[in-house]
Parts: C-alpha cells; sequence; structure tokens
C-alpha cells in the first residue's frame, strides 16, 4: 500500500514539476497577469508545439496516473482478493 | 510471595544467579535440541543468560554506558546529506534554468507605492491593526469610543504578542503528541489558522472575496478549525492504539 502511495506520488509530483516548467513557458504571457494559465501562443513553431502537446499530456499523466495508483490498484487488489475468499 | 509454603530455602534478592544456570551445567546446543518440552522456558533461560552475560561484561569493562540512538557521521549519515542536497540543490539549478525569475522595473524611491503592505511575515500584524469593527461603543461615554481604532489595533497587537511571549515560560508538560492534549492542540490550530486569516484579512481589499464576509470568516474559521481538531484528537483517543502507545509515551524522564 505504501509503494502504491509513493509511485503515485512521485508521478504526481514529477508530471506536474514538468507541467509547471512548459505552463510557465508557454502559458505566461506576462508576469502580471495570469501566471500557467494565460492561453497558448497564436502560431506556435514545431518544437513550440511539441513541448505544448508533452505539457498537456503531463497535466493529464499527473492526474490519471496518480489516482490509477491510489484508487485503481488499490481497489483492484482489494476486489482480486475479495473474489478469492469467496471462491 | 507466591503462596508456595514448602519453599524452605532462603535466597537474597539477586545476589545468586536466578534463573540462569551454572556453566557446567548449561545445557550444549545438541542437548538444546533434543528437548521437545519446555521451549518457551529453554527460550527464556536462554535469553536470560545472555542478557546477564551482556550486564557482567558491561560491570567488568570501563565502558562507558550511553544509548547510541543513531548511525555514524560517516558514512551512513554523511551520504544520506549528500543525496539530500544533491536533490535541493539540482532542484534550484533547474528552476532557475528553466523558470528565470521576473525582474521588475526599479522602484521609484519618489512615487508613494498606491499598495502599502509589509513583507507577506507580517501581514497577520497589519491585519490586527484593522480590527476597528471590533471596538466596542461604550454606553457610559454616549456612545463614544473607549479609544480610537488604530490605538485598539496597536493593543490587539500586543495581546497577541504578549500571549505568544509568555509560552516559553509556561510548563508544557510531558505530552509530545496532539493526540495526549487535544484541547492544546486545537488551540495551536485556532492560532496557526488565525494567523492566516489575519493576513487574509490585511489584503481584503486585494483578495476577491466580499470585505464583511472576510472579516467574519477572520474570526469563524478558527473556531471551526478548533472545534475540528479536538473533535479528531478526542476519537483518536477512542481508539485501541492510542491505549497501547500511550505506555510508550510514557516512557520518558520526568518533566
Amino acid at each position: 500500500m505504501a509503494d502504491e502511495f509513493m509511485k503515485g506520488f512521485a508521478i504526481f509530483v514529477t508530471a506536474s514539476l514538468g507541467w509547471l516548467v512548459v505552463a510557465g513557458w508557454y502559458k505566461t504571457p506576462a508576469f502580471e497577469g495570469p501566471q500557467l494559465l494565460g492561453t497558448y501562443p497564436e502560431s506556435p513553431d514545431v518544437f513550440s508545439q511539441i513541448a505544448i502537446i508533452a505539457g498537456e499530456g503531463m497535466f493529464y499523466f499527473a492526474i490519471f496516473g496518480t489516482l490509477a495508483f491510489w484508487v485503481l490498484v488499490p481497489a483492484i487488489n482489494e476486489a482480486r482478493e475479495a473474489y478469492a475468499e469467496r471462491k | 510471595m507466591t503462596g508456595t509454603t514448602d519453599n524452605s530455602e532462603v535466597r537474597t534478592d539477586g545476589g545468586e544467579t536466578g534463573i540462569v544456570p551454572p556453566d557446567d551445567e548449561t545445557p550444549s546446543w545438541s542437548e538444546r535440541k533434543e528437548r521437545k518440552q519446555g521451549l518457551a522456558r529453554t527460550t527464556y533461560e536462554y535469553f536470560e543468560r545472555s542478557r546477564r552475560e551482556d550486564q557482567d561484561l558491561r560491570q567488568q569493562s570501563d565502558y562507558i554506558e550511553r544509548d547510541v540512538l543513531g548511525f555514524p557521521t560517516w558514512p551512513h549519515e554523511m551520504i544520506r546529506n549528500l543525496a539530500l542536497t544533491s536533490f535541493f540543490v539540482g532542484m534550484i539549478i533547474f528552476l532557475a534554468a528553466t523558470l528565470p525569475p521576473h525582474i521588475g522595473a526599479p522602484a521609484n524611491s519618489g512615487v508613494t507605492p498606491p499598495i502599502i503592505l509589509p513583507d507577506w511575515y507580517l501581514y497577520w500584524s497589519f491585519g490586527l491593526l484593522k480590527l476597528g469593527p471590533l471596538n466596542p461603543d461604550l454606553a457610559l461615554l454616549g456612545g463614544q469610543k473607549l479609544m480610537a481604532d488604530r490605538t485598539f489595533g496597536v493593543l490587539a497587537n500586543l495581546v497577541v504578542v504578549g500571549a505568544i511571549a509568555i509560552v516559553p515560560f509556561l510548563n508544557k508538560g510531558s505530552a509530545r503528541r496532539p493526540v495526549e492534549q487535544p484541547f492544546w492542540a486545537s488551540v495551536g490550530v485556532f492560532g496557526v489558522i488565525l494567523s492566516v486569516t489575519l493576513a487574509a484579512l490585511s489584503v481584503k481589499n486585494l483578495l476577491p472575496i466580499d470585505a464583511h464576509l472576510t472579516f467574519d470568516l477572520t474570526f469563524l474559521l478558527p473556531f471551526v478549525g478548533a472545534f475540528i481538531t479536538y473533535a479528531v484528537l478526542k476519537s483518536m483517543r477512542e481508539g485501541y492504539m492510542f491505549e497501547l502507545n500511550r505506555r510508550y509515551y510514557r516512557l520518558r524522564p520526568p518533566k
């Protein structure tokens, strides 16, 4: 259980850090104003497009990866144990 | 003491070897292994003997006995500290390289800034200066206030700082965990939340919350947090582990 928590936590902090960097680069138009939650640039070049896609991916990976290890995997283990006891 | 009457042999306390058999009667390992009965007794004798040997060694030697609760500095703690230090230094370098801080325009000393605030860690004190609505209008004075609102704010600062300054002179007792003293733990949570809400009150003009609601929440939230803390800690005391752990809590030198 503690291992599952640590895996989920590691995914959360690492992916969040990656999202933070990309959001700081592309979603912070100016210091004064919306930071990290602003709008993407109008016409990004290829490298910016790759970075933006990677940032979005890390955002959802931070959420669903954490949920997978904190909720999904323990639930599957519990269900498996319950199923084995029923048999 | 145990009620046995036929124990005519007079023995002193602690002078004899007690349960520990003398060396010439100590069973060998093969003899021990052959025993099938009384394994618990054998185990007890074994540990009692090892404990006694340990005690004898300590008494014979001039080694000063100390409780060593830790690992050697080198290499154990140094390696650990190097790993932690490397991580945080690396994180600082990473963040400084990827997200360099914004450097604003230099301050113009000839112009008064529109918003005057102290450093963030003094917001609570600044919030205490804004307690004007609490300054009572006394009927005896014909609805006048005993002191100006600014004097009231300074007095509130004195009260809070005085209460904090008294803490080192109080006997803190032997409790080490909040669950042992739910009331004082909830008082502490009250203070922590109050410092945060007072800091929010000091910047109430900048908050996206109604100013009156902010003022009410400033004094409501600490009580809510304190009540929740007290309830949670009290319910934790009902558990089995608290009774079990309390014996461990008591294993400490007297205050």
